[in-house]
């Protein structure tokens, strides 16, 4: 068995009375894309937070290449190596993109100069160079959403958390994004992916994990949880062929 | 030594009713529209200077004056939110908070430049009138004061339950989108809920007038005073100002007593400010209008 | 960011070389009979200390309020901690003042890290902090005022030394204080400066911007908070020490009033907060207007009682037109900061990121039309 990066066991959290992630188990292999999907309010965005120390479990334990980090706070669990985006994306408006980029390479290093050089490398992986100059807050969704991804990779992650970051995009802008975390994937960063989009999970994941009312229901590779029972029923609805829907 | 107890106690309920009332203005604008104006206190020497003029000119009584200023003193509030507050209600928070420093510099040094920074009384026949009550007095202006401002709030509490407009402030309260669903006029709104806070203010500066100085600095303490009962009484409710106000009345008149030296007394406000802040942002009584 | 020459660095490297040569001629025919009355030699001369002093005040500010985003509106606080500090040290060991200075510095600079740890730590911002920062500044002037030690409400004379050396920094004319308050001023540009180009400048600027993302790219937003508050006051804390051996005399009342800290505020956020040269242009601007308001309009209703003239025995027309006579003497006062009143919210409903960079973009329209 592959040693895993991320290993999150039990984990359960509550908000009153609601219990928003029940004992979710997730393990997440080195180099890989893994793609956590489940219907809206499913528990998500809450598992990522959890993941990337925004939230504090309540319950279970989650060990991030070796390290406890329950309890630690985002800034020190981004020191670690794994960095998360935002869902509704969260750019430093009145910065420059290069700056706002530049702002996740300090995570490496002291220098500005180097981290204008790293910020630059960056940018030129996800192929926005030209809007180095741009101010963020002016950007529409597409812009924003790449500059996110930029922000975090600048910070030389092991582990990127992605949230939803295709969303709103249109075909072609989605098509890049799509190049662009193919392209992450092969510099060796590991990436979890929260993404509606079937047709892009399938494609892109090498393993899936299914969530549904807080609980880990299924995983496997794209085929697998193509034709599991469990997951059509739950996520797809009984009566769904999920092979119509994914293609 | 117990008089000197129920002394304190009944100079710090004397005082509480104008704090009050000042707090129920600051409270309102800022559970309506989230606006925290630390210009409030500042709008005290409107009411005081009218409550002055209209009796040292033309001898009117402070608290037939409070009366008569009541529509200048609403008036000056829909001013300041149509021209001044309106513009940036969706500005960042410290723009919203460095334009009311601005309208406070303003309100203060035109007061200064028109009516000197001297200090200013306004003595009335019946000023130094007293009850005796189990050995304490109680001085009558400062218990008209302080009947009033609670007769003020109750009558506000009645409007914002029973009136349509009331009705129509409490929803932008509660959720202004909500209320822009449903057809309130926001900005109507807005206007009137300034207006009514300059006018609690306003009322308990020209009703202090008779015991208290009048200078243009003396507002600022004022919102100091005042954010330390709205928070304690809970960030834009209502009747937590009405509590709060009697709460720190009493509790800046027993440190009076207290402290080594009257001075200290606002230190052991600020001090229980800072604390709620820290430890109880919600307040005593939570942040609802109401 | 890159440095690059400007043509604002060409203005700003002139309007050094001239403030460092004005003590040569500010009394010379030329400046007599430019300059309004009163306002040649020492008095030009005290005009700019005021200015490079309230320059260098505002510039501390902004490393907390401006880069960091965290509104104080308490430092007079930090002002009146190095101005006592330091005095009281000479008062009572006559250890130098410079050293003094560096103690209220450092005093100044723990007691921040109290006051960042507390309020950041139960997550305080925007107008919460601005009031934890007021009744800080309140608690700090009220027990200034009562403590013996402090001199209470009578205040604390600087003794005067037998000589006038450097060592001792007291002088008994004007230019060693102004080129003092200059360096200050000039210190504090730099030291901008280099937050601003560096990791911790780029640090704040993300905190301020969203504390959420920041933290997700591994800043940890409290640290970083708590040393900008402890660098600013620190920073403050040696203006205080100044503005005492200039005036050679320091009341609570004074040094640690509301006011200062909002004049310290204003000048930066009317300037353009969070940029270098923000809070300097801002001082520049302004600080002139408020001394020609205060010159032309002299003394400022000295002398007028309103209340004696409202109850002198004189028909109202008279009465009326001895107050306008009142009003146009200055009245009681207060022109100055009514003025800054005015400008501040101006400045916020027109200008919200101040007039600086108005200024730059109207300088790129220029580069992008030639």
């Amino acid at each position: 068995m592959t040693k895993s990066l991320l290993e999150a066991k039990n984990v359960t959290k509550r908000f009153g009375g609601l219990v928003a992630v029940n004992k979710a188990d997730m393990s997440i292999e080195k180099g890989r894309i893994t793609g956590l999907i489940g219907p809206n309010g499913a528990g998500k965005t809450t598992f990522f937070n959890l993941l990337s120390g925004f939230m504090q479990p309540d319950e279970g334990e989650i060990v991030f290449n070796g390290h406890r980090i329950n309890g630690m706070r985002p800034s020190n669990i981004c020191k670690l190596g794994m960095t998360r985006t935002f869902q509704i994306v969260k750019p430093f408006p009145e910065l420059t993109v290069l700056e706002n980029v530049m702002i996740g390479a300090f995570n490496k290093t002291g220098s500005t100069q180097r981290a204008k050089e790293i910020a630059l490398d960056v940018l030129e992986l996800v192929e926005f160079s030209d809007q180095a100059k741009m101010s963020a807050g002016a950007l529409p969704v597409a812009g924003r959403k790449r500059v996110e991804v930029a922000k975090a990779l600048a910070t030389k992650p092991e582990l990127l958390l992605l949230d939803e970051v295709l969303a709103g995009l249109t075909p072609t802008e989605m098509q890049k994004m799509i190049a662009v975390l193919g392209k992450v994937r092969d510099a060796g960063i590991t990436i979890v992916i929260v993404e509606h989009v079937m047709a892009v999970i399938m494609s892109l994941c090498d393993h899936i994990v299914v969530i549904n009312n807080g609980e880990n229901i299924a995983s496997g590779n794209p085929q697998e949880i193509s034709v599991n029972p469990a997951v059509m029923e739950a996520y797809l609805g009984s009566d769904f062929n999920a092979q119509s829907v994914i293609s | 030594m117990a008089t000197v107890y129920l002394q304190a106690l009944i100079s710090g309920i004397l005082i509480g009713g104008v704090f009050s009332l000042i707090s129920v203005g600051l409270t309102l604008t800022f559970g309506v529209m989230k606006i925290k104006n630390f210009a409030h206190g500042d709008f005290l020497i409107v009411g005081m200077y009218f409550a002055f003029f209209c009796y040292t000119l033309l001898g009117i009584d402070p608290y037939l004056a409070a009366i008569l200023g009541l529509p200048i003193f609403f008036g000056l509030g829909w001013i300041i939110q149509k021209f001044l507050i309106r513009p940036v209600l969706y500005a960042p928070e410290t723009i919203k908070i460095l334009v009311t420093v601005g309208i406070s510099l303003c309100l203060q040094n035109i007061a200064v430049f028109f009516f000197s920074p001297d200090f200013q009384t306004v003595q009335v026949a019946y000023g130094s009138n007293t009850v005796e009550f189990f050995g304490a007095r109680i001085s009558l202006t400062r218990l008209a004061a302080t009947a009033l401002a609670v007769v003020v709030v109750i009558g506000l509490y009645q409007f914002l339950m029973k009136t349509r407009t009331g009705r129509a402030i409490r929803a932008c309260a509660e959720d202004g989108d909500g209320a822009l669903a449903v057809g309130i006029d926001i900005d109507r709104i807005y206007k009137i809920a300034l207006g009514i806070s300059t006018v609690c203010v306003c009322l308990a500066g020209a009703m202090m007038t008779p015991f208290f100085y009048i200078s243009p600095t003396v507002g600022l303490s004022f919102t100091l005073t005042a954010f330390v009962v709205v928070v304690l009484g809970g960030l834009g409710n209502l009747k937590g100002a009405l509590i709060g106000g009697f709460i720190i009345g009493v509790v800046e008149s027993f440190g009076e007593i207290l402290m080594p030296e009257a001075a200290l007394k606002q230190v052991a406000t600020f001090t229980i400010f800072t604390l709620i802040l820290l430890f109880r942002p919600t307040g005593l009584f939570g942040t609802k209008l109401t | 960011m890159i440095p690059q020459i400007k043509i604002s660095h060409y203005i700003y490297g002139l309007t050094l070389l001239f403030l460092l040569s004005l003590p040569l001629y500010a009394e010379s025919d030329f400046v007599v009979a430019v300059m309004p009355d009163g306002l040649s030699g020492s008095a030009l001369l005290h005009v700019g200390i005021l200015i490079f002093m309230f320059a260098y005040l505002s510039s501390s500010w902004n490393i907390l309020g401006g880069f960091a985003g965290q509104l104080s509106l308490g430092h007079a606080a930090f002002f009146g901690i190095g101005a006592y500090t330091s005095s009281l040290i000479y008062v009572h060991t006559g250890v130098s003042p410079w050293i003094g200075m560096i103690a209220g510095a450092v005093i100044a600079a723990i007691v921040g890290y109290g006051l960042g740890f507390i309020s950041f730590k139960y997550g305080l911002k925007g107008p919460f902090f601005a009031l934890v920062t007021i009744a800080f500044a309140e608690i700090l002037r009220l027990l200034f005022l009562y403590f013996d030690f402090t001199g209470g409400p009578l205040g604390l004379l600087i003794p005067l030394s037998s000589e006038y050396t450097f060592w001792e920094y007291q002088f008994l004319e004007k230019e060693p204080y102004y080129f003092i308050a200059l360096g200050l001023m000039v210190f504090g540009i730099i030291i901008c400066a280099i937050v601003s180009s560096s990791k911790f400048g780029y640090y704040l600027r993300a905190i301020r911007e969203s504390e959420e993302a920041a933290e997700a790219l591994g800043i940890h937003s409290m640290h970083n908070k708590m040393h900008a508050v402890a660098l600013s006051a620190a920073m403050t804390a040696l203006g205080g020490t100044f503005y005492a051996q200039y005036t050679q005399y320091i009341v609570p009342d004074d040094v640690i009033k509301i006011a200062l800290s909002i004049e310290i505020i204003l000048f930066a956020v009317i300037g353009g907060s969070g940029l270098v040269m923000g809070p300097i242009i801002g001082t520049f601007l302004l600080v002139p207007i408020g001394e020609m308001s205060r010159i032309v309009f002299e003394g400022g209703g000295a002398g007028a009682s309103l209340v004696a003239l409202i109850n002198e025995e004189i028909p109202s027309g008279e009465k009326f037109i001895r107050y306008l006579e009142y009003l146009s003497s200055g009245g009681g006062g207060g022109l100055a900061i009514l003025l800054y009143g005015v400008i501040l919210i101006l400045v916020c409903l027109a200008l919200p990121r101040g007039v600086l960079p108005a200024f730059h973009k109207i300088g790129m329209k220029r580069e992008g039309s030639s």
